[in-house]
């Protein structure tokens, strides 16, 4: 066997939610291996603060990096997440939560939402939600963690954080530095390629140093220093199906009761996010330059905020899609330069994570195998179209017309995955399974009804049972999400009282 | 809410076929539809021969299956040949032998799978390390223990079947509860067809049978849904001759020999070894291959009506479960059946062309014969998902997989490292442990395993115990 050239020196490329975590990461699985993991920032660039909700799958990722959540928390000014709430989308004046959990058990493979489909056809008027515990308690804003025992409703939901972006790489930065990874202030002015096999060989800063590394991750953001700037690895554009392009952000006061949830409100050319925090609310409004100006799009969130802000709306620019090759030689894109789908359903983090876990999965030598790079490219565009596919659904499951938006989404011929899922469940209540794609059939479920997909039919097993044994078991779900919810403590009390409590107010 | 339309339409279920696969379809649809929906069966050829193909084993997975359709493994073991069974020995592939064992996921250590620490301490193989491989190697048995906190050396040692068609059918036939299906008399003889769906079968003694929903187990002739469709993937020819004999035996593991013409396997069952010979010719033959599509109109396939799969594997018996329970979930709500003979198509296709790939993975060993039998399987190109599967486990010991596959990641560790596979690295995040340590961690492993199964009772012990104990119980 000849002797393996192992990866010796990583470059990270770009400071930012994305490198930080990568670079953490990087300093947790590879310690004791001798790999000397670099990180270049300047001072100069500001990050993009990628979405400031996570989803339920960051808490594996801290724990692996042995984080404990209630300094996680007092270090974020982080905040519980229980779900998503959207308001306006499959009409004005509807409102849903997107729950992390499922609506009741699933008995003999058949989801309970069958049973409550077939209630509603007897004349049943009960919400779906009614059996969500994680639904029920966001909308009274309270929270505890899931219990241990599979038989009790507080078990059947999971959760994720609402918290400072920023912070967090700045928590994670000092997690890695503490572990050796050295941060390297300066801007990359040149990107060197070796002639043979045109990887990249090294970086130049800008007061002249020369940073050389084996893999070099690409964290800089939309522009891709190194993936698309030396390697032109090209670019899918996915806003034919995505048009949204241009975000507006501002933060305000907090005002009202602290909700365990974010909230995307549908608006005439995008919509509007509210991401609850210790210390503060962070709003934005994501749009389409096509159908609003910026000005009035950045008129519209100011008019649409319930609190004062805090600081002057920030703008961003953006175009929906991928990197053609994540991984093109010796640089993988992690973050913003691999690719950018909206954080409608604050997946911005996750695709973070999904890149570094799939790096880790496949860390290559200095021979860089091509197969790894395809198997990389493989999952990784895997999960970036379940992705696209189930935010695409947010815009298409509507009876909205009332703008050019909504217009443009009602001509629109979808991807056929989408179509056969949404035909799948509009004749009977039945969602097309995945396995390797991070939103499953409860995810779907929430959005589907909670935009006005109601199935005209059900999986005709559950006539096997009698109705009155069916209402029987849903009433006494419902009763036992009502009495948990109700012995469950306020979010901001929750908060407040235990050692994640940071800027929260009395 | 507008009108459902689930209540009416899908009234009538005609089975046609009167083997294993019509059997199963049957008790699986009688123990879960309502009782409004009549379920008729009648006869459709003789699968007989045929169902010989379904092979000699099932996966684990044939538990959870069969108590779902109302088969209580108690049952199987009081009215069956039926025999436990801890998989597949292959005795000579390719001049190699190894254990095709069943098992639960293998441990991960600090977030490195198992087989990378094998391949950091270059150990022989992953045999020593699987439970349900080293009970076999003893002959011995017991259900492993679910209870506790999964430490116990067998807590993920896993089991199948080892069974004999016909009399595996007669168990599901006898769980259908009495009255709940109707059994036409007479056979199917043709088929009649108006725009694009059947319209009703004729029958031997001249009489017509209408349904709304025709489900065809009638084997490889497919007598309702050639009628609509007729296109077959796929032209390798196999034979098979099954003879048993007389044996006490009741090893729990199937044993598969190479020869020139083909394989052979002896697999014992209660009082009895089965032994089967496939080769390019045989008492029954049929062509290997699927379908391109699995429901068409008002009718859909299970089983040979839609796919032939060589028993090398426990294959086609998961096939067949997957079929039954793809139908089961999409147990159409109106007359118009699109939406459900698209997503059974499309998960039918998935489910046959990820189990081909495990089993046309074995053709890839070096040192195989070279008969017709051999060289019409390795003639077969090998497909880009199963290239990549090979590739990267040959590479880096990294298992590459597809979605919802039936072959689950350790079912191909083994696989791969049976037919001799070493990556050529390791995953490099072992390396964080002292090797060592992982060295007394793998032989402690595969000592407590050992001293466990060294007091296991023989398979054969085992199964009179419990059948002893089963009859005082259920009398």
């Amino acid at each position: 066997m000849t002797a393996i050239a192992e990866i010796e020196r990583v470059c990270i490329v770009g400071g930012g939610t994305a490198g930080w975590m990568t670079a953490a990461a990087l300093a947790n699985r590879l310690h004791g291996l001798g790999v000397r993991v670099q990180l270049i920032e300047s001072d100069e660039i500001g990050t993009v603060g990628v979405g400031e909700a996570t989803l339920p799958h960051i808490r594996a990722f801290n724990t692996t990096l042995g984080i404990a959540e209630s300094d996680l928390m007092r270090a974020t000014e982080a905040t519980y997440k229980l779900g998503i709430e959207f308001c306006d989308w499959g009409r004005i004046g509807d409102r849903y939560i997107h729950p992390f959990g499922n609506y009741g058990p699933t008995d003999d493979g058949i989801p309970f939402y069958h049973q409550w489909l077939r209630l509603r056809e007897q004349g049943d008027t009960t919400r779906l939600d009614e059996y969500s515990f994680p639904v029920i308690a966001a909308e009274n804003n309270r929270f505890r963690h899931p219990g241990s025992d599979v038989r009790n409703v507080e078990s059947s939901f999971g959760y994720a954080y609402q918290f400072d972006a920023s912070l967090y790489a700045r928590f994670l930065r000092r997690y890695a530095e503490a572990r050796g990874v050295e941060r390297v202030e300066g801007k990359v002015v040149d990107v060197a390629l070796d002639g043979e096999r045109g990887h990249v060989r090294d970086v130049t800063l800008a007061d002249g140093r020369v940073v050389q590394a084996d893999l070099f991750v690409d964290c800089s953001g939309f522009r891709g220093l190194l993936i698309e700037g030396a390697l032109q690895s090209g670019y899918d554009d996915w806003s034919n199906w995505l048009p949204c392009n241009r975000a507006v952000a501002v933060p305000t006061d907090s005002r009202g009761p602290l909700g365990p949830y974010t909230r995307a409100t549908a608006r005439t050319a995008g919509w509007q996010w509210r991401i609850p925090l210790q210390h503060r609310v962070g709003n934005g409004h994501v749009y389409c330059s096509s159908f609003i100006s910026d000005d009035d799009a950045q008129a519209q969130l100011v008019a649409n905020l319930d609190a004062p802000m805090q600081a002057e709306p920030r703008r961003l620019r953006f175009t929906t899609g991928r990197r053609r090759d994540f991984w093109k030689r010796n640089v993988v894109a992690i973050g913003l330069a691999s690719g950018f789908l909206e954080p409608l359903e604050s997946t911005s983090i996750h695709l973070i994570q999904d890149g570094i876990t799939e790096l880790l999965a496949l860390f290559p030598t200095r021979h860089f195998d091509p197969g790894d790079i395809d198997e990389y490219n493989r999952r990784m565009a895997l999960h970036f179209e379940r992705v696209r596919d189930f935010l695409l659904l947010h815009y298409v499951a509507t009876e909205r017309e009332d703008s050019e938006m909504w217009r443009h989404f009602r001509a629109l011929t979808l991807p056929d995955s989408l179509q056969a899922k949404i035909d799948a469940w509009l004749t009977r209540g039945y969602v097309v399974p995945y396995q390797f794609g991070l939103f499953l059939p409860p995810s779907w479920v929430a959005v589907m009804l909670g935009q006005r997909l109601m199935p005209k039919g059900y999986d005709p097993r559950v006539l096997a049972q009698d109705d009155a044994t069916i209402a029987a078991r849903a009433a006494a779900l419902r009763g036992a999400v009502a009495q948990a919810v109700q012995a469950t403590p306020d979010h901001a009390d929750y908060i407040r009282r235990s050692p994640a409590a940071a800027g929260l107010a009395a | 809410m507008q009108g459902f339309e689930t209540s009416a339409p899908v009234g009538r279920i005609l089975v046609g076929g009167s083997g294993l696969a019509a059997e199963m379809t049957v008790a699986a649809l009688a123990a879960h539809l309502p009782p409004h929906v009549a379920i008729l069966r009648v006869d459709a050829g003789d699968q007989r021969g045929s169902d010989l193909f379904y092979g000699s084993v099932t996966a684990p997975s044939a538990y959870a299956f069969n108590l779902s359709v109302g088969v209580d493994e108690r049952r199987l073991i009081l009215d069956s040949d039926t025999s436990f069974s801890w998989g597949t020995r292959y005795a000579d592939w390719g001049g190699r032998g190894w254990m095709q064992g069943f098992a639960l996921p293998f441990p991960v250590i600090d977030g490195v799978q198992l087989h990378q620490y094998l391949t950091l301490v270059a150990a022989d193989g992953i045999a020593p390390y699987v439970a349900g491989v080293q009970a076999a190697r003893r002959g011995v048995f017991v259900h492993p223990p679910r209870e506790g906190d999964g430490q116990h050396p067998l807590a993920r040692a896993e089991y199948g079947y080892q069974f004999d068609p016909a009399d595996y059918a007669a168990l599901f036939a006898a769980a259908v509860p009495a009255g709940r299906v109707e059994r036409v008399a007479g056979s199917v003889v043709g088929v009649d067809v108006a725009e694009g769906v059947i319209a009703g079968v004729r029958l031997d003694d001249g009489g017509l049978v209408r349904a709304d929903l025709y489900v065809d187990c009638s084997g490889p002739a497919a007598l309702l849904l050639s009628a609509l469709a007729s296109d077959w993937q796929g032209d390798r020819r196999i034979g098979i001759t099954v003879e048993d004999r007389a044996s006490a035996d009741e090893a729990p593991l199937r044993t598969v020999r190479v020869s020139p013409e083909g394989w052979q396997s002896e697999t014992p069952l209660k009082g009895r070894v089965r032994h089967i010979r496939v080769s390019t010719a045989g008492a029954v033959e049929a062509t290997t291959g699927r379908r391109s599509r699995g429901w068409v109109g008002n009718c859909v396939g299970i089983g040979q009506a839609v796919a032939m799969v060589e028993p090398l594997t426990p294959a086609p018996m998961m096939l067949l479960e997957r079929d039954i329970e793809r139908l089961l979930t999409l147990i159409p709500v109106r007359h118009d059946m699109g939406v459900e003979a698209c997503e059974y198509d499309r998960r039918f296709a998935d489910d046959h062309d990820h189990v081909d790939l495990f089993q046309r993975a074995f053709f890839t060993a070096d040192g195989l014969p070279d008969g017709p039998y051999w060289q019409a399987a390795k003639a077969r190109a090998v497909p880009e998902k199963l290239a990549r599967k090979l590739g990267m486990f040959a590479e880096r010991g990294v298992l590459v997989a597809y979605d919802l596959e039936p072959f689950h990641p350790e079912d191909w560790t083994i696989l791969h490292m049976g037919m001799g596979l070493r990556p050529a690295r390791h995953d490099r995040l072992a390396d964080r442990a002292d090797p060592a340590r992982v060295r007394q961690f793998l032989m402690k492993m595969a000592g407590d395993i050992e001293a466990a199964v060294a007091k296991l009772p023989p398979a054969r012990i085992y199964r009179a115990q419990l059948e002893q104990y089963l009859k005082r119980g259920m009398v």
